[in-house]
């Protein structure tokens, strides 16, 4: 402990950056040491959502949705490319760099951080729609987990906020899955004492609830590569 | 009437002396009377300070309504009558103007009558608050009608309300304490809360409830009962002293600082006392053998003597308390700038009688063994000129015990913790043993120096002639030179740690998520040099092949971990307040590896040093990278800071957003925001213009304070030199007249008495620089806990002028001395 809290201030700001400063292990969950090779890569691109914040690693949804995969088994593996606090745009920026991950299926989940942060719902479906576009190009199967923001943002900003999602998704005919924190949200026994990230539970929940449109986007996979 | 006499007689044969002990009474109880009637006042307007920095006594904050079991308890004490409530619903919403051309997020309080209960919400009309906050109005910040183009009396749209803006908010109290905001601030009366609709089961609102305690209650007795009422996972309880603001440590170590200044003062206010007054019985000791010759009782004697000195005693205490209430009325008058006007800081009456029980305690704390030891002068003492051995019966050492356990007393009283004051106690203790020691060892060093010119060796001899205290004054000189020492480098340590995070220039707009192809416009509308950092985020894998794990991985100070995501940058230089503590520049000429800077404390945290091999996962690819400097920063201020520096060859490819920090003239914020946020929408801008001068205000008037204080002590200390001095002013001035008698030149004489004095000031400023280091050092870490910086320079300054100061003491009265005809000075010795 050093000196009182204004002398903090740029740990602050780079922890705002951060959006919290998560303490899970960055382990690897990936079926890396499996003898057999995976029939494909799922990439999980999103935010604090994604990553994890909060829970250690193996507690992070992809983590889990690895193992419901697994537990039917269906051979496929799960990155986890989430980065907390991140923004549509920056999203949008690090797409070269997580096509590297070279992924047959991407889960993306962004928006929540422009939204906490107001930004117009116009300039975020932009970017939404720049990744979907990039994405489909180079015959990515994408699944767009949509986003709600909290209804205290006004009746409006919510509104067209959540618009943005089914727009992507109709325009781009992508599988949709209408709200990534159904069931979740606004629960505080799946929730941390934050109000904003899932605790263990939670993530389980979240995964729980996304993969029937992975193994939906794994359908579509297959009877495009067939 | 003859007593009075009698005393006046007494005292005024010997008057130097009187004078001086005089002087360290008046000196003593000014200091202790202001520190502790001005640290009662200063305290209290530090507490008013600290209240509004939350607005409330007690704060209980959730992200949920508040549960019923704490419902109830709160209800339960305002039924009591013990506390008064008052609640704000906080939350971010985006707000329009009423035909949508413009939406802006902010920062909305919706806040119930009561608040604040602490501090003023300032606003631009210069009219109350709480007549400006009426249902259908709100306040805002001037940024906000800058951003959005409207005026005062326009109507702005917030959830499914309309209000009207009836008023601009100049300055928040509690503001600070949330740091950053996205958004401007906009005040909503509690009693348009449902008018809202914002609120309900999925918004995210921070519930809170202002407690003020009403009379005399505790807050932290009152808070512990709200808080065994309250859900542990959700509610916090928290009072202004304990909430996460670093408001209470803050506070704990400014008293903790005068109390510090207290017990330094008595502490140099007991040696001088004792200096003087065994100065004076020296020179008396002539006198009460006599007396006691002529069939004077040691009663007689000491009730007679002891009559004398409390005389003074109490004189030097009432002028000294004088004085002090002088001082308290100008002090608040000359620090107005830095302190606000309050009832609060004029000397209480408990702190005079306080200022008058120390003074005249203190001395016949002190006096009491001197005066005792007249009981051994025996009448041979006329003839033998003998030193008087202390008497070893059970009531001196009782009397010993005594005045022991009442300093003990004094200091924890003073202290006003007993852990603190108990680990101060024996640390002076031991302190004063490792002198004792040291000036031992030291003297006998200087005994064993036989060669060498003459001058030196006559003076070397002075200072261990059989009679002399050479031995007690270097103690004494020592002792008081490390306490004033340690005083000067504890309040320079304060102050750097205070004002220099504060420098004016410190930037207080941030950007963040600025995107790489957006540098260059961005650039154009700031229009000001400003360095863009680019940022990329990372996870570390591996130190030294070493997996880094949450469950193996300690947890140091500051809660900071190595599992977290970092903020990584690349770059070839290094920042203006950055320096290379171990390597040769950034990066080494070897390119064959990749590379990376780690700042100093990154590297305490991850345990590496040059050579090792950290591995980064970059969202999901990994880096290896071998360190190849160690960084450090030269200040504490608020300058954007990493820990991770790449060559920009490694890392550019890397996804990455950039990160600025500038210094805007605070009217122009709001406009600069504004083009920004037009043109660059993703870019968020974060404000901390407010909480940056709130902040620098409150330290600019704590060092203010702590200096002052500083500067009363030195006095005090330098009088203390003067009276051990002047205590051996007998002896050096047979010494003289010896000289003289054998034909000794004045200029000679001159010369041994310099370098005798010299040598004393030496002997006792170097152990003094060396104690008062590592006292500094240990108060600094162990009591304030902040990074210690040694100030050699300052340090060394202060030696040579205590070193100077002695020597010019020591020497003066020898001057006077020289003046005196031998026969002048050998006939009144006869004649005593």
């Amino acid at each position: 402990m050093k000196w009182p809290i204004w002398t903090r201030i740029p740990v602050l700001v780079l922890a705002l950056m951060t959006a919290g400063c998560g303490s899970q292990t960055e382990g690897s969950p990936e079926a890396e040491n499996r003898s057999q090779p995976p029939e494909g890569v799922i990439v999980a691109m999103g935010d604090s959502l994604t990553e994890g914040l909060g829970v250690p690693e193996a507690d992070s949804y992809p983590a889990v949705l690895q193992q419901m995969l697994e537990e039917r088994g269906i051979h496929w593996r799960v990155m986890n490319a989430g980065i907390s606090g991140e923004t549509s745009s920056g999203a949008r920026s690090r797409l070269d760099w997580v096509m590297k991950l070279k992924p047959d299926i991407v889960i993306l989940e962004t928006g929540a951080n422009d939204a906490l942060r107001g930004l117009p719902p116009e300039n975020i479906f932009e970017n939404i729609d720049a990744i979907v576009t990039e994405l489909k190009a180079r015959s990515v199967t994408v699944v767009l987990a949509g986003m709600k923001i909290h209804p205290n943002f006004g009746p409006e900003y919510s509104r067209n906020f959540a618009d943005i999602y089914e727009r992507v998704a109709r325009e781009h005919d992508i599988i949709r899955m209408p709200f990534f924190l159904e069931g979740v949200a606004g629960r505080s026994e799946l929730n941390r004492a934050d109000g904003l990230h899932p605790n263990a539970a939670g993530y389980r929940e979240v995964a729980r609830q996304v993969l029937p449109y992975v193994l939906d986007a794994i359908e579509r996979h297959r009877s495009q590569g067939a | 009437m003859r007593t009075v006499k009698r005393l006046y007689r007494e005292v005024s044969h010997s008057w130097q002396q009187a004078a001086v002990f005089f002087l360290c009474v008046v000196l003593s109880v000014v200091t202790l009377a202001s520190v502790n009637g001005f640290a009662s006042g200063v305290a209290a307007v530090l507490a008013q300070d600290a209240r509004a920095l939350h607005a409330g006594d007690i704060i209980v904050q959730s992200r949920q309504p508040f549960s019923d079991a704490l419902e109830r308890a709160v209800e339960q004490v305002q039924a009591e009558g013990r506390m008064q409530t008052a609640r704000y619903w906080e939350f971010y919403s985006v707000v329009q103007t009423p035909g949508d051309e413009g939406a802006l997020l902010a920062d909305i309080k919706v806040v119930e009558d009561g608040y604040p209960f602490y501090g003023r919400c300032i606003l631009e009309s210069g009219r109350p608050f709480s007549e400006e906050l009426r249902s259908g109005s709100i306040i805002v910040e001037r940024a906000l009608l800058e951003r959005l183009g409207i005026a005062v009396g326009d109507r702005l749209k917030i959830g499914r309300a309309e209000l009207a803006v009836a008023d601009v908010l100049v300055q928040e109290p509690d503001r600070p304490v949330s740091v950053f905001s996205f958004g401007p601030r906009i005040f909503v009366s509690r009693s348009d809360l449902e008018r809202l609709e914002l609120i309900e089961q999925r918004s995210r609102v921070r519930y809170v409830l202002l407690g003020k305690v009403i009379g005399a209650d505790d807050p932290e007795a009152l808070a512990a009962r709200l808080q065994q009422a309250a859900d542990p996972v959700q509610e916090r309880v928290e009072t202004y002293r304990t909430a996460r603001s670093g408001v209470k440590r803050f506070m704990d170590n400014f008293v903790f600082f005068l109390n510090l200044v207290g017990v330094f003062t008595l502490i140099l206010a007991g040696i001088g006392i004792h200096c003087a007054l065994s100065a004076y019985l020296r020179e008396k000791t002539g006198t009460i053998a006599v007396m006691k010759t002529l069939g004077a009782t040691a009663g007689f004697i000491i009730t007679r003597h002891g009559l004398a000195l409390l005389s003074i005693a109490i004189g030097g205490t009432l002028v000294g308390l004088i004085l002090a209430a002088v001082l308290q009325s100008v002090l608040p008058v000359w620090l107005s700038n830095f302190l606000p006007p309050s009832p609060g800081l004029t000397l209480p009456w408990g702190a005079l009688a306080e200022g008058f029980a120390l003074g005249v305690g203190a001395v016949a704390l002190f006096a009491f063994l001197p005066l005792y030891r007249i009981q051994s002068i025996k009448p041979a003492f006329i003839f033998r000129n003998e030193t008087v051995p202390p008497p070893r019966n059970v009531v001196y050492r009782s009397a010993l015990a005594a005045v022991a356990a009442l300093l003990i007393g004094l200091i924890l009283w003073q202290l006003k913790e007993v852990k603190t004051g108990l680990v101060f106690v024996l640390g002076a203790a031991g302190f004063l043993v490792a002198v004792a020691v040291l000036v031992s060892a030291l003297m006998a060093l200087l005994r064993r120096i036989r060669r060498g010119p003459l001058i030196m060796r006559q003076a070397l001899r002075g200072l261990f002639r059989p009679r002399s205290a050479t031995r007690s004054i270097l103690v004494t000189l020592t002792a008081a030179l490390t306490v004033l020492l340690t005083l000067v480098l504890v309040e320079e340590n304060l102050d750097r740690s205070f004002i220099q995070s504060y420098p004016p220039n410190s930037p207080n707009l941030f950007f963040i998520d600025i995107q790489p192809d957006q540098v260059e416009a961005f650039a154009q509308v700031l229009d000001r040099p400003a360095r863009y950092h680019p940022i990329v985020r990372a996870r570390i894998v591996s130190v030294n092949g070493e997996a880094v794990d949450r469950n193996r991985t300690r947890q140091p100070k500051r809660g900071d971990s190595l599992t977290r995501t970092f903020n990584l940058t690349f770059r070839t230089d290094l920042l203006e307040d950055e320096t290379i503590v171990d390597g040769r520049g950034l990066f080494g000429a070897d390119g064959s590896e990749n590379q990376v800077s780690v700042l100093d404390t990154a590297a305490e945290l991850a345990g590496v040093e040059i050579g090792d091999r950290m591995v980064f996962r970059i969202q999901g690819v990994p880096l290896e990278a071998r360190v190849s400097s160690i960084r450090t920063r030269t200040s504490e201020s608020i300058r954007p800071f990493f820990y991770f520096v790449f060559p920009p060859t490694l890392l550019a490819e890397a996804p990455h957003t950039f990160f600025t920090a500038v210094r805007v003239e605070a009217d122009r914020i709001g406009a600069l925001q504004g083009r920004l946020a037009s043109e660059f929408p993703n870019v968020t801008a974060v404000d901390m213009s407010s909480v940056i001068r709130r902040f620098g205000e409150v330290a600019q008037r704590l060092s203010t304070v702590v200096r002052f204080f500083t500067l009363l002590s030195i006095p005090a200390g330098m009088l203390i030199v003067a009276s051990s001095v002047f205590a051996t002013r007998l002896a050096r001035t047979r010494e003289a007249v010896y000289y003289q008698v054998l034909g000794a030149r004045n200029a000679f004489v001159r010369k041994v008495f310099l370098v005798e004095s010299l040598t004393l000031g030496l002997a006792a400023s170097l152990p003094a620089l060396i104690f008062a280091e590592t006292a500094a050092w240990l108060i600094i870490t162990r009591g304030f806990e902040i990074p210690f910086v040694p100030l050699i320079g300052t340090a060394l300054g202060l030696a040579a002028a205590a070193t100077i100061l002695v020597t010019l003491v020591a020497l003066i009265p020898s001057w006077s001395i020289l003046r005196v005809k031998p026969v002048v000075f050998l006939r009144q010795q006869t004649q005593e």
